[in-house]
């Protein structure tokens, strides 16, 4: 049961066993949300990238909605019925190369990083964006459930030293290559890449140095040659920055705008940026079709979120059909981006949680979460004609948000996912 | 159900569109036009954005619903839904990077295969502010703006040198087309102009044409 806890929220650190299993893990997020988990040395990234979760999603369709501060929370029955996924043995976890089959022992990977737990707690006040007084609760409470099992911790150092290794080796093999010996339509993406990357963050100034800069650019060119069929797609480069910044967060001090790469050694930057580059593959595994030519993944999933919303809102569908707004007007950018654009930069982290613990089910999972992220702003839209509309939808109202708000779209969002998900009936128009 | 407010208050309606490269400051051109903004920290556009503004060209008020594109090649598909209907074109290029340049005819191309023939186009060099750094010659350009009939303007969202001239300038073109059009079709139904781009709201401009010049034409 509690694994479930874990899997909608912990997801952090550094991916492990990411690639090679590509092709299992089928559904929920299980099996991929092991892959992020943290390492023993990654402990005080650990509140950054789990904070905020107070609201257990899940609970509310049990329970009714309780201030977001319990961590002593029961849940539901459809959370005791993915327990099957936790059963397989320990040793499963590094070392399969086999990829299909084995998939979804979560909780196995989530123990690897127990032991930690005791230090964790003494080191989470210190962390990058905005920590919350909550995350150290959090923290407790993953160190109790985690502290039961033992650990094996052998195996994931060898597993990172060897991703480590293959990125480089494809970075050598592909990025730091002279342009003559580069196609087209390579020389393209890397001039696209070029352009973006100062493009990217840029009311953070640390993403401004031209160290990360080229971090990002190395990162996101490599992922790029190696996602031949999408290849690189702007707003891809947005993705990757939420990694950069949890790992970057283990060895630099203070706020990100605080921070200097050239306080570390060139080692360190490359094992950050692999790190960074098997998560974005990570992340995006899921979503290829979304950035392959007229990125029919996007296409349809705003075609659902339209679906959804019209079950949900009527009215509020109603008007937006009759004022001639397209979902594809506003949404499209929500899919591409993954929401980043959308909301402040220092509570992604919160977002990205979710994300990684959806693993697999992310993109059907990200229909509910627009559904309620647009339908917080359900009696605002009605009021607006197409134009207000657009320009209201294009610049939201988020600039004040923190986790909380953000919470309260993700556990509708998940109340909304038990309730249509496995009836696909009641979408029907 | 639209109800009409001092911003509805329009003789004419006429989609545009921003295309081109990414990062010739297709996205810094809208907001300088529609808000007298410029930001060097923008973001990429993804998919579309979209803003609007209310000028005079003769004694009628034109709004422009302006749609701000993507470069990227791989948003192409997206975008090009967007061409469709709009009945003018602002064809961006970056006068310091001659590929933005070149690509002009590939974008020419995409407008000719997704718009009315009628379209009208205006070629825009931007970032002329960076005379140090130019790669494309004003006749150069002047010679293929010529060549291939469109309009052409050097301009600078930065400085906001010219970004005024051009949106206004391509829109007094549009509202004479469409005139002309509507002319030589005559009265009937089917005038020129293609359909719901062009909406003629009558005398309700009238009223509040006064307090459109100050909100909007600053």
């Amino acid at each position: 049961m509690s694994a479930i806890c874990l899997l909608h929220s912990s997801c952090v650190g550094v991916v492990v066993a990411a690639e090679r299993r590509k092709n299992g893990g089928k559904r929920r997020g299980a099996g991929k949300a092991r892959r992020f988990q943290i390492q023993s040395n990654t402990r005080e990234q650990r509140p950054g990238f789990l904070k905020g979760r107070s609201v257990p999603g899940k609970a509310l369709l049990t329970r009714s909605p309780d201030p977001p501060t319990s961590y002593h929370r029961s849940f539901s029955e459809n959370d005791a019925g993915r327990n099957d996924h936790l059963e397989n043995p320990l040793e499963e976890e590094v070392e399969d190369h086999s990829s299909s089959q084995k998939h979804d022992n979560t909780y196995a990977g989530k123990l690897r990083s127990s032991s930690s737990g005791k230090m964790m707690v003494q080191q989470v006040q210190n962390v990058n964006i905005g920590v919350r007084s909550s995350d150290y609760g959090r923290v407790m409470k993953f160190n109790k459930v985690l502290s039961d099992t033992t650990v094996i911790l052998d195996r994931r150092e060898a597993v990172l030293r060897r991703k480590r290794l293959e990125y480089l080796e494809s970075v050598g093999q592909f990025y730091d290559l002279p342009d003559s010996e580069r196609s087209d339509d390579e020389i393209n993406m890397l001039r696209q890449i070029a352009v973006d990357c100062p493009r990217t963050v840029p009311d953070v100034s640390f993403f401004q140095q031209a160290q990360v800069q080229k971090s990002l650019e190395r990162i996101l060119y490599t992922w790029a040659i190696r996602h031949p069929a999408s290849g690189y797609v702007q707003g891809i480069n947005d993705l990757v920055t939420p990694f950069l910044v949890i790992f970057l967060s283990e060895y630099l001090e203070g706020g990100v705008e605080s921070w200097s790469m050239s306080d570390l050694s060139s080692e360190r930057i490359s094992d950050v940026e692999a790190d960074c580059y098997w998560c974005l593959t990570k992340l995006l595994d899921g979503m290829q079709d979304h950035y392959t030519f007229a990125q029919p993944g996007i296409q349809r999933l705003v075609f659902k979120l339209k679906e959804l919303v019209r079950r949900i809102d009527e009215p509020v569908a109603r008007h937006m059909e009759e004022q001639g707004l397209e979902f594809l007007q506003f949404a499209f950018r929500w899919y591409n981006c993954l929401l980043i654009r959308e909301i402040l930069y220092s509570i992604i982290n919160r977002l990205w949680d979710t994300y990684l613990a959806e693993g697999d089910a992310l993109p059907d999972f990200l229909v509910y979460i627009y559904a309620s992220f647009l339908l917080t702003w359900s009696d605002e839209l009605k009021k607006l004609d197409f134009q207000e509309m657009v320009m209201f939808l294009q610049h939201l109202p988020t600039q004040t948000w923190a986790d909380q708000e953000l919470e309260m779209v993700l556990s509708r969002a998940y109340m909304w996912h038990s309730m249509f998900n496995n009836s696909p009936n009641h979408l029907a128009s | 159900m639209a109800t009409y407010t001092a911003d509805d208050d329009y003789d004419f309606l006429y989609k545009v569109v921003l295309i081109g490269d990414s990062g010739v400051g297709k996205s810094n051109l809208l907001s300088r036009f529609t808000r007298n903004e410029f930001s060097l920290e923008s973001k990429s556009t993804i998919g579309v954005e979209f803003a609007t503004r209310t000028i005079h060209v003769d004694d009628k008020i034109v709004k422009a619903q302006i749609w701000d594109t993507a470069g990227q090649e791989r948003y192409r598909a997206i975008t090009s839904a967007y061409y469709r209907g709009a009945v003018g074109a602002l064809l961006v290029y970056d006068v310091t990077r001659h590929v933005t340049f070149e690509n002009v005819e590939r974008w020419l191309k995409e407008l000719r295969d997704h718009t009315d023939a009628n379209i009208v186009i205006m070629l825009v060099g931007n970032k002329a502010d960076l005379r140090h750094l130019r790669a494309v010659s004003t006749e150069d350009a002047t010679a293929f703006a010529e060549r291939e009939k469109t309009f052409f303007m050097e301009t600078s969202a930065l400085e906001a040198l010219n970004v005024e001239d051009a949106f206004t300038q391509l829109l007094s073109q549009i509202y004479r087309v469409a005139s002309k059009k509507a002319l030589d079709v005559g009265d009937d139904d089917r005038s020129g102009v293609p359909k719901g781009q062009n909406v003629n709201v009558g005398s309700k401009g009238d009223v509040s044409e006064v307090k459109k010049i100050g909100c909007c034409s600053s």
